[in-house]
């Protein structure tokens, strides 16, 4: 794909829902190192995926709706509000009772099926290289020990504020390093965040270049919290 | 009146709420403090945060595990040296505190648990520091780096 080529809508769906070959993913990492237009419209499809899986997540049994929509018109919103409230109360006591069966039956139910993926994420907010060292280290070590255990996983390591550095290019002490990595574990993502990009601008005017194949999203701290509500592992180093 | 009525019901539902979840206190916790660090002033606070941890959980109703890597084994090294440092070591591992080991950095630095850490046992040793603090979130636990 040249570079003057659009990737279609269908493309970047599919990368940001993660079903595209490696090849394609390569491709299209290739491009969101300096493209920012398409950086932000993966960034707002993220979000919009990522807000729809969060909010059904949530959904409220259908019995709640449905016994507040009966009450009829004239003091409705007060009493289907303490309606809802009762119902809130009484599912949120279920659900507490729920989680009162014995032990064994929570860990059978929490145990994750044998194909799911490991999901970690690594948080740099620390630019200094010893500690850049460690944790490129410690997350090569990670991806060491998945491939000889055989598990699949998939890895983020996101980086703000001074842990920015590890991610610009003229700046990174281990841009060849990241760039191994890159090619030798696909389920491996480097990310930096956009409000610490428009903050070294900002404050020292300068234009942060990335190292090519890097993720740009909005915010490394709502990325974090994002992939915690999803399931993620967090990991500080 | 109707709207006060049920702005009563409202306030005294919630109230309830609230009443119930106070009573429960924090109920069971699973936690993981994760440790790679070496400066003894952080590990010294590490486990006094632990301890405070327990005293407002309750021992009976924590699964508390300290997972070590990398520098983070300094923990256990002091430990086997400093009589301060095994105190808090062992007053924890009394309450139940297990402490984990990785493999990785025992092979990586040389370290002979049997000899350099202290009340270290193959039981303790876990094949990588940060897959096995990964699972134990994946297993409901709570991460906590102090």
């Amino acid at each position: 794909m040249n570079k003057e080529q659009q990737f279609s809508e269908e493309f970047i769906n599919a990368f940001v829902d993660d079903e595209l070959t490696p090849d394609e993913k390569a491709q299209a990492y290739a491009r969101l190192g300096d493209d920012v237009l398409l950086n932000r419209q993966v960034c707002e499809l993220r979000k919009v995926r990522d807000l729809v899986s969060l909010a059904y997540r949530h959904v409220p049994a259908p019995a709640c709706s449905t016994s507040a929509i009966a009450v009829g018109h004239k003091c409705s919103t007060a009493i289907a509000a303490g309606l809802a409230l009762v119902v809130g109360g009484l599912g949120g006591w279920f659900l507490n009772q729920a989680s009162h069966v014995p032990d064994n039956a929570v860990v059978a139910q929490v145990a994750p099926a044998a194909e799911d993926p490991a999901k970690v994420l690594f948080h740099v907010s620390e630019g200094n290289p010893e500690h850049l060292k460690t944790v490129l280290d410690e997350v090569e070590n990670l991806m060491k020990f998945y491939r000889q255990t055989q598990q699949k996983a998939r890895v983020e390591v996101i980086t703000n504020g001074g842990g920015l550095s590890l991610l610009m290019a003229g700046i990174s002490p281990y841009a060849e390093r990241i760039q191994r990595m890159q090619k030798e574990y696909n389920d491996l993502t480097f990310v930096a965040c956009q409000n610490t990009i428009e903050r070294i601008q900002q404050e020292l005017g300068l234009q942060a270049k990335l190292l090519p194949g890097v993720v740009v999203i909005d915010s490394g701290v709502a990325q974090i919290m994002r992939r915690q509500n999803q399931g993620w592992a967090y990991i500080q180093v | 009146m109707k709207k006060f009525l049920s702005l009563v019901l409202m306030s005294v539902l919630s109230l309830g709420g609230l009443g119930a979840a106070y009573a429960e206190n924090y109920g069971k916790q699973k936690v993981a403090y994760h440790i790679n660090v070496d400066d003894e002033k952080t590990l010294k606070a590490a486990m006094g945060n632990i301890q405070n941890h327990i005293n407002a959980v309750g021992k009976e109703n924590i699964d508390m595990r300290v997972v070590m890597h990398g520098p983070g084994l300094a923990l256990l090294q002091m430990a086997n040296k400093n009589p301060d440092m095994q105190d808090k070591v062992a007053n924890l591992k009394r309450q139940g505190v297990h402490f984990n080991v990785c493999a990785n950095t025992l092979k990586g630095k040389k370290i002979n648990y049997k000899t350099d850490l202290y009340d270290t046992t193959e039981q303790d040793i876990v094949p990588s520091g940060v897959a096995e603090i990964a699972h134990l979130q994946s297993q409901g636990f709570s991460y906590v780096k102090p």
